[in-house]
Formats: C-alpha cells, structure tokens, sequence
C-alpha cells in the first residue's frame, strides 16, 4: 500500500513551481486499528491518477508550501484526525467555527502566528473597514460567511468562513451497506446529484470490479450531460442577473425548466436522484423517450446559443464581466483549481478528456479553454460546455446501444477504490474503502472544496459590488464543500 | 299631530339585535340556498334558465356538470327558489360576503351533489393572503444546511411556469421584510444560531415552514452528531412540506396550503 518513496519525495514531487508538476488531486486521511492513515491523490502528466498512502509517524512535513492546494486538507486533517503538520502557514480548524465547538480541546491552541480560532485577520491601516456578510444571505442561496475588508470601494482581503453546512456526511456513510448510501452521496451537493451518485457508484464499481454494461454508460452520460447543460444554462442566466439584465436570466429559467421537465419525461425524476446504482441505473429509456429527450435537448440548445449571443454581444455585459474578477493562472495552478473556473484561466484539464470514463471514450469532445480568467470567460467556458453538452446528448440519444442497464451485481468483500467524474463544477472524486459489503471511510473531494480556496485572490481589488457576480461565476456549492 | 308620533315612539321601547343574531343572518334577502342533496341535472338546468342575471349558471367540465351560484350577481328575486322543488332554498344564514370577489361563487356537482372547492385562482390567494399581512405575502428562504437541492427548486418558483409572484407572493432578501421563514436543510450545529437569529429579525405575525424531508425531521442526515434535527427543534414550526426535493408544483401548492389553513378563511 504505501509507495516507495518518503513523504519529502513525495512532496518534492507535486511542488508547483515546477512546470511539469502534478497535480494534488485531494489529501485525506483514514483510521485503522489506532494507526493513521494520510493518502495523498495526484494527477501525474502524462501517467494519470496516483494514489500514496503513508502511515503516519509523527510529525509530517506539510504539502502546503509546495502547494497551496494542500492547505485546507491539512487543516481538515488536523482538526478531525489530530495530524500534526510541520511548517503550515496556519493549522485552524475549518469545520468547527469557535473553540467551545472543539470535540478534543489540542493544548496548543495557536496554531497560526496571527489568527487564533474563530477569529479573522484584520486589515488595518487609515479608511479600512470590515464588512461582514452572511451567513444568511440576501438570495435564495446556501449559507456562508465573508468577511471583507475594504478602503472605500477596493476589497483589499477577502476572508471566507465556511462549512455552516457541515453535516458529518463522510462519517454517515461509515457503516452502511455500499448500495443503500446512495442517498447519502446524493445528498452532498444536491444540484448535482446526478454527478455524485455516478462518481460514488463508479468508485464501487472499482472496488469490486463491476463491469458496466453499453447501454447503462449512455444512460450515465446523458443524465451527466444533462446535469451540466441545465447547471451552465442557469449559472449564465444568474450571471446576467447580477448585472441586472433580467430579460436573459428569466429566459434561461424557462430553459432549465423545460429541460428538468423533458428529464422527467425521460427519467421520470427531475434531477435524476434514485437512477444511480452500482453497476447499472434504474430505468431502461423507451424509443419515444428517446427522440422526446433529443428534441428536447436541440430546441434548448437553439434557444440558449440565440440567448447568449445576444447576452454577450451587449456592451453593458460586456463592461461588467470583462476584467471582473479575474484568476490568473499561476493562482488557479497552485490551488489545483478544476473545472469551469480552470479551463477560464488556461488550465485546459477535463476528465471527460484527460482519464476517460463511461461512454466518454467513443465521442470527440470539445473542451473551451480561455485565457483571461474573467468573469467573461467563466461566462463563455459555460457557454461553450453547455453548446458541447447539448451536441453530446443527441449523439449520444441518435446513436443508443442496445442491451440491459441493469445486470445484477454481487458487493461482498472488501476493497478500496476511487474514482472521478466531471462534474458541472469540475473534477469531482469519490475514495471508498467497503469492508465486507460496508463503507468503511468514504472520501468526498468536491470541486468547490479546491475552488473557494482561490476566490479571495479573484476577488482582491475588484470593487466590492462586483463580488456578487464574480462569486457566481464561480459558482461554488458550500454544502459540497462543507459536506 | 307630530307630538303623537313622538309619544307612540317613546312609549315602545326599541330593541338593539344583538350581534350574534346580525352575524350571517339573510333573512328576508331571498339569497338562494343550495340543498346539494336535491339537486338533480332538470332542476339546476330550470333554475339555471330563470335567473335574470347570469348568478346561476351551469359548466360543463368534460362528463363533470357544475353548477356555479355567483352571489355577486343574485338580485333576490326569488325566481329559482320558486322552481327549486326544494333544492333551492331561502337562505337565513349565509356568510356570502368575501375579501374578494372570488369568494362569492360558490359551485356544485350537479350529479353528485358535491361542493366544490376550487384550487385558488390568483385574484382570491391573493386577496386571502392581503386579508391576514394586508399587503404581499413575503418570504425569507433560509438556508439551515439544506445539499442545495431544495434550493435549486425554490429558485424555479420565481421562473415562467411557476411564478408564484402572481400571487401575490414575493421572494425577499432580508427577515426583517418577512412575513414567512422558508427554511430547508436539516438545521446543523454551525447554523443553530444563525437560524435562532434569524427568526428573531423577523417581525411579527411570522410563520416558519419547514421545507423537504431534511426541513421536516432532520432527513438522512438525522443521525448525524454534526447535526440538530430537523427546523422544528430550534424554531416553532407552522408547516411542512415534504419531498426530496419538493418540486416546485408542490412548494407552490404548500405554501398555499399553508397559508389557507391559518388564515381560517378556506370555504367549507
């Protein structure tokens, strides 16, 4: 299990200023008889996917000054699992907001030289003010709190406190039989729960060596499609919201409505929840079904490609999205940042493409990639997906192989095993350890877990009044996140 | 001669009716009354051709065939209650005044006798809604640490095809604005006082609806220690409406529900 090489190997290895540096993928840890366990995932140029497990011994030197990817696994790892790490710019508990919260009280309670726990680091100097926001906040979205300080209407740091919606997820799947925590895995990000029930099914899958059949894999990639054509729909039509062009938005409200209605027409769930089981999906489309969906899915994407046209071709959009809020590629490289948010700062990774899963294999796909790192293209990344989501579906649909979707699957024993999807939000990866037939320790790396680590360095000197709409370009989900 | 009336006068001491009796009394009105029970298809096509006015009036809804009584438009006249045989009556109660026009139609299944209650049109949500706020009914969604999945269907309430601002509804960004906390998510540990605090900045009549299977009891995620238990075990809850999620059919109809049920003005 444990690589040949030592952890300061190891961490040589992934050090991002290197430029064929891999990348950290996710660090978690795992418990087993009294012994810790620190697994490091990392996506290794032109090798793939690379797991090293290590016992852990002591202290461990930290990833994070090699790569800043690695701070908040380390801070995770140190509140829930006690590891000690050298050298870290600032251990804090993330999911425990104050020090009452504390489950074992550490009797080093300053980890950081500047911040103690549950406090923000403060700004100081003439005209700096602090304006705290959430974690209620003013739409209807998920909680969590910013803490800006800014000197007039310059943000000059840009301090998140998150996990308000942390339920223990990853411990509630501990125990259960591997096919009945579906729900579970469903529940972490629920506007992309489709993604979740397919990363944590294919995690299973390698586990127990499932092989899963043509037709259920066309099935997957539909509903996976789907999830992002509707998620980067609504996410442009959200952006126009918030530089108040209204028109746009509603329009694209009408077209995610009118593709989760063709959804449940096809799937008969609106968002896919309980189609997803290991090996197979519940549902075996008709013919009907099928060329409903495909006209479906072509009037949307007719629809949406006039709409955005139309949305970026406006100077007033145009004024607020370009130059807002931008990422540049150096920040986006060291905090591993995946997804919509990477391909918009020149880092053109996709898994679909780059470690080929499902029915992904047997299409040509069109991955965007732009350079600037601005709202703007966040905005035609999700365009351009969108457009390419739409053409996979009705291949996909023109061409449906025949066969079963739902062989039976025997999940006894034991293993471990991972696995990645592209999610609308990026890479997102599931590890599972089953011990006879039950979860053992399931490891959840949401893509908003990587990607909220490097918002505060898009948001720093943009005008605050524009964090609202850089915060959507980004469009992180707190409660994958938070889990 | 005018000293007289005013000696009779005196001499009979008058009577105040007292409130109760005035209540819902239409006495002498010649409002109709319908006996469901009675009414046959020949007798509400009769009473339906004597009416001057349009307030008896039969619809046909596919092999259904309804009888709609407009008080709005009944002038007294006593014609239907003449050819009723019965199944039209003079009625002496009546509670036939409404906070909107809508409220004055009521409507019955000629064959099976039964009332109908119609799913409220816009016009009367909306008026049962400004008879208890006296203005918009609006919500303040709260996050307790809901997967987002609630959310992304509350959010399709305000798109075209639910809409639920034509009824008077309104989504708002603060709870100081609220008239309704719509909270989702089981309520976590890190949310407890925000929701607590939450709930106090909103102002007074306020109803708190716990929303999807986490809302209402804490869902899947129950057995979590990171976890306090569904929104009825921080905050007084009003309503419920489950699903995981909810769709947005059943949040409209939910909230709906909800607010019919308090305001008490749900016809029988």
């Amino acid at each position: 299990m444990t690589a040949g090489i030592t952890t300061s190997e190891l961490l040589r290895l992934f050090d991002t200023s290197l430029t064929d540096a891999p990348r950290l993928v996710s660090l978690f840890g795992r418990k087993q008889d009294d012994h810790k366990y620190l697994h490091y995932i990392l996506d290794l140029p032109d090798v793939g996917y690379r797991e090293f497990a290590y016992l852990v011994e002591g202290v461990v030197p930290s990833a994070t000054r090699v790569s800043p990817a690695a701070a908040w696994h380390e801070r995770e790892l140190h509140e829930e699992f006690g590891v000690e790490f050298t050298d870290h710019p600032g251990l804090l508990p993330l999911r425990r907001h104050s020090p009452e919260r504390r489950e074992t009280p550490q009797p080093n309670e300053v980890r950081s030289p500047r911040l103690r726990h549950g406090e923000f680091l403060q700004v100081q100097g003439t005209g700096v003010c602090e304006v705290p926001v959430g974690p209620v906040h003013a739409g209807i979205i998920e909680p969590g709190h910013f803490r800006f300080s800014v000197i007039g209407d310059s943000v000059l740091h840009l301090q998140l406190r998150l996990f308000y919606t942390h339920k223990g997820t990853e411990k509630l799947f501990e125990g259960s039989l591997a096919n009945e925590a579906l729900p579970i895995a469903e529940s972490v990000s629920g506007d992309n729960c489709f993604a979740h029930a397919i990363a944590y099914c294919m995690a299973l899958e390698k586990v127990f060596g499932v092989h899963v059949p043509q037709r259920t894999d066309a099935v997957r990639l539909i509903g996976l499609e789907l999830e992002r054509l509707w998620s980067h729909v609504v996410d442009f039509g959200a952006l126009c919201g918030d530089v108040g062009f209204s028109v746009p938005a509603a329009y694209c409200a009408r077209i995610k409505e009118d593709l989760l209605q063709a959804s449940t027409r096809f799937s008969g769930t609106r968002y896919w929840r309980a189609i997803a089981v290991p090996g197979g999906v519940t549902f075996d489309p008709t013919p009907s079904a099928v060329q409903d969906l495909s006209r479906a899915v072509g009037d949307a994407a007719a629809d949406f490609a006039v709409l955005a046209r139309m949305a970026l071709e406006t100077p007033s959009v145009q004024d607020r999205f370009e130059t807002a809020g931008i990422l540049s590629p150096k920040v986006a490289k060291d905090f591993a940042v995946v997804g919509p948010a990477a391909r918009a700062s020149g880092i053109k990774k996709d898994v679909r493409i780059d470690h080929p899963y499902g029915g992904y294999g047997n299409f040509q796909l069109d991955v965007p990639c732009y350079e600037c790192g601005d709202v703007m293209a966040r905005a035609r990344v999700r365009v351009d997906e969108a457009m390419s989501s739409a053409r996979l579906i009705v291949e996909q649909l023109a061409s449906f192989p025949a066969g079963e979707v739902r062989p039976p699957v025997s999940m006894s024993g034991s293993g471990e095993g991972f696995a990645a999807v592209e999610a609308p939000r990026g890479e997102l990866l599931y590890w599972l350890k089953v011990n006879e037939g039950r979860i053992a320790r399931c490891h959840v790396r949401s893509p908003s877990f990587q990607n909220w680590q490097a918002l505060p360095f898009a948001v720093a000197g943009n005008i605050i009044a524009d964090f609202p709409l850089i915060n959507k370009s980004f469009n992180l989900s707190y409660s994958g996140c938070d889990r | 001669m005018i000293s007289d009336i005013a000696r009779r006068s005196f001499g009979v001491p008058s009577r105040l009716i007292p409130v109760e009796e005035l209540s819902g009394s239409s006495a002498g009105s010649r409002m109709p009354e319908i006996r469901p029970e009675r009414l046959t298809v020949e007798i509400a096509e009769r009473v339906a051709a004597v009416c001057p006015t349009t307030a008896l009036k039969l619809e046909s809804h596919g092999d259904r065939l309804n009888l709609m009584l407009d008080y709005g438009e009944c002038i007294g006249c006593g014609r239907c209650i003449a050819v009723g045989e019965g199944a039209v009556m003079a009625a002496n109660r009546l509670q036939c005044c409404g906070g909107s026009r809508e409220q004055l139609i009521c409507s019955w299944d000629v064959r099976t006798g039964t009332e109908q209650v119609r799913a409220g049109s816009p016009e009367r949500i909306r008026a049962e809604i400004f008879s208890w706020v006296g203005r918009a009914l609006n919500i303040r969604q709260l996050d307790s640490g809901s997967c987002n999945g609630c959310e992304a269907e509350i959010v399709a309430l305000t798109n075209p095809y639910y809409d639920l601002e034509r009824f008077g509804i309104h989504f708002v960004a603060s709870p100081k604005h609220a008239d309704m906390l719509l909270v989702t998510g089981p309520v976590t540990r890190n949310m407890a006082e925000a929701v607590k605090k939450t709930y106090e900045a909103t102002p007074h009549p306020k109803l708190v609806v716990a929303v999807g299977a986490c809302g209402c009891g804490g869902g899947i995620f129950a057995a979590s220690p990171e976890v306090v238990g569904g929104v009825s075990s921080v905050l007084p809850v009003d309503g419920y409406i489950p699903g995981c999620p909810p769709t947005p059919a059943m949040l409209v109809s939910g909230i709906l529900e909800v607010m019919r049920r308090l305001t008490g003005t749900r016809r029988r």
